[in-house]
């Protein structure tokens, strides 16, 4: 049974959570989907039902959203993973023709049709291989964030958090609070780099505070802080049992016991639900890469098809409410339900506290950018994609023979068409290619389709029922 | 039992991942190749594991396997719960809940 609605939104983060409230206040028939079981996305986690975090400025930003939500009118899907998008308007409008959204749900598959569509995946991070990466103990940065803040859990006894952006001081200062020894951070960033970003920061005080706060809890600990340095390699028998740590203008490596590795190179916009809906995109390192084409409002090359928060553009949980507020009231705009003039006038107020809000995301998106530099490090028997086991050896061999662009490169080796589709390995893969073919706009992207995450075959037929079968003819 | 009793005093020594000033629901048994360990109540199914000292949930192609993202995205976490396959880090622990590698 496909149910009908106005707007359909994807993803109840900050952006998804404020896009639905701003159109389902304004009487529009608002659905919103995600797969988890409650509203959050990553930044505003919400813990297990009957689990009780302290509470932080997170938590508490993320319940302001939340509360709204609740009051809008909203209608949630919780704990569905969307796995199908098609429809909508074609490209020269006239007719309309709504987007079809299939997901699975608690109760099995569910189908939704709705004349505007909103996405709001968020980010994934970006992690670029070297030698022992794939050794348990090693996890992400966001990884090692949720299980701090939603899970309450720490990643390990003894842990080296290492990488670049905002994650990493917040995940060091979080082991250290909760108990655990921190064996060092390493920060891919040097000094200058943070001066450099410093003006940006400061537009948002608080951030700006709690940074500091963290960076002198950290020094009081005397925690070794290692700036402009590179995890080499992670190294022990069958789990993890040391990193391998040097400076990025080469020198010394240092050696580094833990049971834990949490590291992260940065956030990638997620794409692929705006890939399969046939949005134009374009290569910008400096927004988190391959971002859709929008305008100020959220509206892509698709008519009726919108895109907020950091799946837009990188600049943070901070700035993704506005640009979710943005994208909703275009919507409605764009379905005649908020006449010009008042769409103009409601516009305003997200409009300006968007462009406060993403300064200091911006500074932060620059500063996550990728680092070619950072390819140097793959070893040519690193396994670069975990699914399906290609080494980098695999992928160089592969584009000696002729792979050109990413779905060629898939072809030859298998490289991004296991489970995970390349959300882990893709960005190693695009950029080792791209430094043989001439850039990430030649190298291009995997092509995403359906199903957009990985479902049970027999989730999505059901149970058979006699009428399905067709009637066996009897021989003539 | 005499085994059983040695890992429990190492892993009480060893103290336990699970962050104190949490307030969490009450324990369940679920099992993990037919062993029982005890996490609480909707706990995601990878941090009981991790809790439990299990980090390689299976073998990938060449190495074992272990949770990476969290988050329900890189698909390295796949076991088998009640014979069915699923993602650890997204499948709550439940009483009775009996989970294997893929
Ligand atoms: S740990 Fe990545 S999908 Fe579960």
């Amino acid at each position: 049974m496909s149910v009908a609605c106005d707007i359909a939104v994807l993803g109840a983060g900050p952006a998804g959570m404020a896009a639905a409230t701003e159109a389902a206040r304004r009487g529009a028939r608002v659905v919103l989907l995600d797969e988890y079981p409650a509203p959050g996305g990553q930044a505003h986690r919400a813990a297990p039902p009957g689990f009780r975090m302290p509470a932080d400025s997170d938590r508490r930003a993320g319940d302001r959203l939340r509360h709204a939500l609740a009051l809008s009118g909203a209608e949630l899907r919780l704990g569905h993973r969307v796995w199908d998008l098609a429809g909508g308007p074609p490209a020269q409008a006239g007719i309309s023709r709504p987007f079809r959204i299939a997901s699975l749900g608690p109760q099995g598959p569910a189908a939704l049709e709705a004349r505007a569509l909103i996405l709001c995946p968020g980010a994934q991070e970006r992690i670029i291989p070297f030698p022992g990466w794939t050794l348990p103990g090693v996890i992400g940065l966001a990884a090692a964030s949720i299980l701090l803040k939603a899970q309450g859990v720490l990643p390990g006894r003894r842990a080296v958090v290492a990488g670049v952006g905002p994650l990493l001081l917040a995940v060091a200062a979080r082991v250290m609070k909760a108990g655990a020894e921190l064996a060092a951070v390493v920060d891919l960033a040097g000094p200058a780099e943070w001066q450099a970003a410093l003006p940006a920061l400061a537009s948002r005080p608080d951030l700006l505070m709690r940074g500091l706060a963290w960076r002198a809890r950290l020094a009081s600990r005397s925690v070794a802080v290692l700036r402009a340095h590179r995890v080499l390699a992670a190294e022990g028998g069958r789990v993890l049992e040391r990193v391998r740590v040097a400076p990025l203008s080469g020198g010394a490596p240092e050696e580094f016991d833990c049971d834990a590795l949490c590291i992260g190179h940065g956030l990638v916009p997620a794409t692929e639900a705006a890939r399969c809906l046939g949005a134009a995109h374009c290569y910008a390192p400096r927004d988190g890469g391959w971002v859709p084409v929008l305008d100020k409002d959220g509206r892509s090359s698709v008519p009726l098809l919108y895109v907020a928060g950091d799946a837009g553009s990188l600049r943070g949980a901070a700035a993704a409410p506005a640009s979710g507020r943005l994208a909703a009231l275009a919507a409605l705009a764009d379905l005649g339900r908020l006449p010009p003039r008042r769409h103009a006038r409601a516009r305003l107020g997200p409009a300006l506290a968007h462009a406060h809000a993403v300064r200091p995301g911006a500074a932060m998106a620059a500063m996550m950018a990728l680092r070619p530099a950072l390819l140097d490090g793959i070893a040519p028997e690193t396994v670069v994609c975990r699914c399906e086991g290609v080494t980098r050896r695999d992928i160089e061999q592969a584009i000696g023979a002729g792979a050109r662009e990413m779905n060629q490169l898939g072809r030859f080796t298998r490289c991004g068409t296991g489970p995970c589709q390349g959300r882990l390995c893709g960005e190693a893969a695009a950029e080792l290619l791209a430094g043989r073919v001439g850039g990430r706009e030649r190298a291009g992207f995997l092509t995403t389709h359906p199903p957009l995450r990985p479902v049970p075959i027999e989730m999505l037929l059901g149970e058979p029922a006699p009428a399905d079968t067709a009637p066996v003819l009897a021989p003539a | 039992m005499v085994i059983r009793g040695i890992a429990a005093i190492l892993t009480a020594m060893m103290g336990s991942l699970r962050i104190r000033d949490v307030l969490r629901p009450a324990e369940v048994t679920f099992t993990w190749q037919g062993r029982p360990f005890r996490a609480p109540v909707g706990e995601s199914l990878a941090t009981a594991l991790l809790e439990a000292g299990i980090r390689c949930l299976g073998e990938g192609p060449g190495a074992p396997r272990a949770a990476f993202c969290m988050a329900g995205s890189c698909q390295q976490c796949l076991v088998r719960v009640d014979g069915r396959p699923a993602q650890a880090c997204l499948v709550p622990v439940r009483a009775g809940m009996a989970a294997e590698p893929a």
